[in-house]
């Protein structure tokens, strides 16, 4: 396959990415609290705080992608963790009791914060992690919910967020400044639009991004949404994306097919995945994954906005109501067909895939398929089984574009 | 005398939907399924609905390939299975309690597989300490009691409410007294005995309960009299989510081990606690669920699980603890190293022992078991 031309923005993405761990590794010696936190929480809040918040999961996707997973996971395991626990938090733990840091030292919390709405895996490692680390552990609790947002779970997370701002203010010694959350707000409002308005163009004919290039592009509006730089990102990337439309630079050689992907890519073997259905033409333009960071804000109330954009996110939502969401996405990128991934690492996403591709296809006589893998451990991957799987599947969309 | 009534729990055990099915046909009523054990069931009473929990069990799991990955718990597939199975067709409804990513995701699952009238997660709070979690938890039973009178179609009083409370109270007491006496005289109950009979408080109606157990504990504390309690067993406390499988509480016999305390969810757990007998039921209800034994489910900064762990060893002045996991119980596994350096630390001998619904070998665990005791240094028996 040619390769494909990379993007401009990626070195910038780099440099940025590098800058944000460097001020992580540093953030103690300047006297800047390093706050443990979740991909999906109100970063918003420690952003505006003058805290440095840090994604350990994000420093378990990179021991995955750097294929390293296994050896930081067996390091927990001989501790006791089992191979089934989210391999996240098993990268984390791992490093923790680890003398060897083959990706770099994990960086050391002074608080964990954790907000549940993705799952329980993460809370539990953070209390681990908190006990580790011998350092203050808070919970933002967000309980699932139905199809329409509830008032119990609003009120209930609002509440918390004021207890979250007072803990805060106690540990900091300082009281918290209600304007730089507005600005933050703003920045990271923005950053979510670009990053929504780049996540769009993979439903153009043929697209000139997809997912598998939003796995790539997305650690900024993760770690850095409620910063100037992320905003900057995002518009540059939007900009060279403009560009690629004009020039007609597409994201696979030969789009034929467009798919939907659920969940969390498969980070050790994520370029195998690409390539795997680019040869087939089949361009992966969408998940509910990537569209997680799609948040819109109403500035005018932050607080009770962040209570209803983290408690309202697809992974809290019940069983029925994400078929509702994936089904929209679907329609919305007028895909061919749907691809689910049964990831070990991650129960609350992979319990119940399998009737939902059931109920997807026959609901929608779209056609799916689920395999099974781990995203971050390779012990758990095998080639032979996924292409075994995935080969009717293709077999299925081909036969759709005939008839 | 006891005998007989121990056979009674046993059987009621054992043939898990007799009790239920014959409380249907005579009542007419319905019955509200629970998955282990954080439920208001005082909730599901007051409704005038049997509460049924379900405490999995050696099934068909295959049944549950479909639909479940087999990296779940073998207590939720083999629930699951069961129902698929049919053989929780007498159930009407179904309260799972969220206290973990499968039992949030089996939910949906279940509704699809095995639709039932009534269907919904109990989102107890995963943090109980902050002020916030008392008002959250009031709304979340008030949801939970709509539900239910939705279901009933008229309201729940608080004078049901009320009665339900004082008879799951003293059940409980009454169970705890048998808990006691069992740690007092381990001769007259034995562990597996004493065991069943939490188990079989799940799904005998309450008021039947009362009354078997007041017989029971009359029976026993007669021949209490006559019998010595012997001073050679060991004492074992048992750790985990639940207790699984029970021929494991055989094995402790015969090594001259007895189980004088636990956090199992279908064990002293499950019965520690009362709701409190005070102005307001749902407060009441909301206050007992805060303020049970801490377990891996949710956060509990003020209370935490290992040192409280340690210091019930201490109290009980036990000779070993058992860290009994269920595998894939992901809750567990994330609290289980760190419970066991707590109690190292405290110089109390420790060990872990990995169970499953369905397919323990047996042999095995057995001899687990006997390794343990004999580290304790148990194997005396008298
Ligand atoms: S991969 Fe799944 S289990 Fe792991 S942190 Fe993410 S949502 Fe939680
Ligand atoms: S807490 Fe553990 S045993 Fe209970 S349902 Fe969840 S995984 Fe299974």
């Amino acid at each position: 396959m040619t390769e494909k031309k990379p993007f401009k923005t990626a070195e910038l993405m780099k440099e940025m990415m590098k800058g944000y761990y460097r001020d992580g590794a540093h953030a103690k010696e300047n006297g800047i609290p390093v706050v443990w936190v979740t991909a999906v929480s109100p970063v918003e809040i420690i952003y505006a705080a003058g805290l440095f918040p840090y994604y350990p999961e994000n420093f378990g996707a990179v021991a995955a992608a750097k294929r390293v997973a296994d050896k930081l996971s067996q390091v927990a395991e001989s501790k006791g963790y089992a191979h089934d626990l989210c391999g996240y938090a098993r990268c984390g733990i791992g490093d923790a009791y680890s003398e060897e840091h083959p990706v770099g030292e994990i960086v050391k919390p002074d608080i964990t914060m954790v907000c549940n709405t993705q799952c329980g895996s993460l809370s539990k490692w953070f209390e681990v992690a908190s006990r580790f680390y011998k350092v203050p552990h808070f919970v933002l609790d967000a309980p699932q919910i139905g199809n329409e947002p509830e008032e119990l779970v609003t009120q209930y997370f609002i509440e918390q967020l004021y207890e979250l701002i007072s803990f805060l203010e106690e540990v900091t010694g300082k009281p918290y400044d209600y304007d730089r959350l507005n600005e933050v707000l703003k920045l990271s409002s923005e950053a979510c639009r670009l990053w929504n308005e780049v996540l769009e163009t993979a439903a153009l004919e043929p697209a000139p991004f997809g997912f598998f290039d939003a796995c790539f592009h997305m650690a900024p509006i993760v770690t850095m949404r409620g910063t100037q730089q992320a905003v900057d990102y995002y518009r540059a990337l939007k900009e060279e994306l403009d560009e690629r439309i004009k020039q007609g630079i597409p994201a696979i050689p030969n789009e034929r097919f467009k798919l939907y992907f659920d969940h969390i890519p498969h980070w050790p073997k994520l370029r195998w995945f690409s390539e795997l259905f680019a040869s087939r033409d089949a361009l992966v333009a969408v998940s509910q994954y990537t569209h997680s960071w799609a948040y819109d804000f109403d500035l005018s109330r932050p607080i009770e906005s962040l209570a209803e954009q983290y408690t309202e996110e697809f992974v809290n939502r019940f069983f029925d109501y994400r078929i509702e969401l994936k089904k929209r996405l679907m329609e919305k990128y007028d895909v061919d067909g749907f691809v689910l991934f049964s990831n070990r690492s991650c129960k609350p996403n992979a319990f119940g895939l399998y009737d939902k591709r059931k109920i997807i296809t026959e609901e929608t006589g779209i056609p799916g398929v689920v395999f099974e893998s781990d995203m971050s451990d390779l012990r758990f991957f095998s080639e032979e089984q996924i292409v075994d799987k995935l080969e009717p599947f293709f077999e299925q969309l081909e036969a759709g574009k005939e008839s | 005398m006891s005998s007989e009534l121990l056979n009674t729990f046993k059987t009621a055990a054992e043939n898990y939907d007799e009790d239920v099915q014959q409380w249907k046909k005579t009542v007419g009523g319905k019955a509200i399924g629970f998955l282990l054990t954080d439920v208001p069931e005082e909730l599901i009473h007051a409704a005038g609905f049997f509460p049924f929990g379900i405490s999995g069990g050696d099934t068909r799991m295959d049944m549950a390939d479909a639909h479940l990955q087999f990296w779940a718990c073998s207590f939720v597939r083999s629930s699951l299975a069961m129902a698929l199975e049919g053989k929780l067709d007498f159930l009407d409804g179904l309260i799972i309690p969220h206290t973990c990513d499968t039992t949030r995701m089996v939910l949906g699952i279940w509704k699809h597989a095995k639709p039932l009238s009534l269907m919904d997660n109990f989102r107890i709070p995963k943090q109980v300490e902050r002020p916030s979690a008392q008002k959250y938890l009031v709304g979340e039973i008030s949801r939970l009691k709509k539900l239910l009178e939705d279901f009933r179609g008229s309201e729940i009083t608080d004078e049901e409410l009320w009665q339900s409370i004082k008879l799951y109270n003293s059940n409980r007491e009454l169970l705890r007294k048998l808990f006691f006496l069992h740690e007092k005289n381990p001769n007259l109950l034995g562990n597996r005995n004493l065991y069943t009979i939490i188990k079989s408080s799940m799904v005998i109606s309450r008021e039947k309960l009362n009354k078997l157990l007041q017989e029971l504990l009359n029976s026993l504390e007669k021949e209490e009299e006559t019998s010595s309690p012997g001073n050679h067993k060991s004492r074992i406390v048992i750790s985990g989510t639940l207790l699984e499988p029970m021929e494991i509480l055989d094995f402790f016999e015969e090594s001259g081990g007895v189980i004088v305390a636990d956090d199992l969810k279908n064990g002293f757990r499950y019965i520690e606690s009362d709701v409190p007998e005070k102005s307001d039921p749902i407060e009441a209800l909301a206050e007992r669920q805060r303020s049970r034994i801490p377990s891996a489910a949710y956060d509990n900064n003020n209370n935490p699980r290992r040192d409280f762990l340690v210091n019930l060893a201490k109290e009980k002045k036990a000779d070993g603890v058992i860290l009994l996991h269920l595998k894939y119980c992901e809750p567990e596994n994330y609290d289980y190293y760190d419970n066991y350096l707590a109690l190292e630390a405290a110089g109390i001998p420790a060990m872990r022992i990995e169970t499953e619904f369905g397919g323990v070998a047996l042999g095995q665990l057995r001899t687990r078991v006997q390794a343990f005791m004999e580290m304790v240094g148990g194997g005396g028996s008298d």
